[in-house]
């Protein structure tokens, strides 16, 4: 399999926050602590919502958390 | 585990039990020549049972992790919900005119109402199974 094209910073994010466990922050965005982890793996795209929030919780824009790498449909 | 995984393998292995006991009496009553003698009575034991098994461990479960069987469904639980419905669907359909297919068979109503059964067992199965599947996936 190759790479996901939307890769994500939020491992390095929590460690910047004082090591912010998996848990806290599903607790603070709202969802669960097994959906953030397939998050923060690339197994699952969040929705709109749910990336804003996590940006919010970190108090950085979305394309600080998100990146889009366009790859060859 | 999450919460809800393990809660849907609750759901599959009951289901596979309990209907594996009564189906496996099922067909030896169609396939063998057995009495059907008791088999409605072993039904609403085996029903009731599931139920009551079912409630059970899943207040053992919630016990077990209060918080997270508090938190509602999010969006990713809600998402794998829906795909493993939408493989299970076209299982209950194709069940379900096999089912309909009896007609044209020398099965009478007993028979007929034990295929439908059967079809929305399967479906259901598939339905908890590809819920495990998804879940396993994402872990």
């Amino acid at each position: 399999m190759g790479t996901p094209p939307i890769t994500n910073r939020i491992r390095r994010l929590r460690f910047d926050h004082g090591e912010l466990t998996q848990q806290e922050l599903a607790n603070r965005i709202g969802v669960t602590r097994q959906t953030v982890n397939a998050i923060e793996l690339g197994k699952y795209s969040p929705s709109l919502e749910v990336a804003f929030r996590i940006a919010a919780a970190f108090k950085v824009p979305l394309e600080e958390v998100f990146q889009f790498t366009e790859s060859t449909p | 585990m999450s919460f809800r995984e393990k809660s849907a393998w609750i759901t599959f292995v009951l289901i596979l039990v309990f209907f594996g006991v009564y189906f496996t009496r099922v067909a030896a009553v169609i396939f063998a020549g057995h009495s059907a003698r008791g088999l409605s009575t072993l039904f609403f034991v085996l029903v009731g049972s599931l139920i009551g098994l079912e409630v059970v461990l899943h207040l053992a479960l919630a016990v077990q992790s209060p918080r997270e069987a508090r938190t509602p469904k999010d969006e990713r639980e809600r998402l794998i919900e829906l795909r493993a419905t939408r493989i299970a669907f076209p299982v209950l359909l194709v069940g379900a005119f096999a089912a309909i297919g009896m007609l044209h068979l020398p099965a009478g109503r007993w028979e007929m109402a034990q295929a439908v059964l059967f079809a929305i067992v399967v479906a259901e199965l598939v339905r908890f199974g590809a819920q495990i599947v998804y879940f396993r996936r994402d872990a």
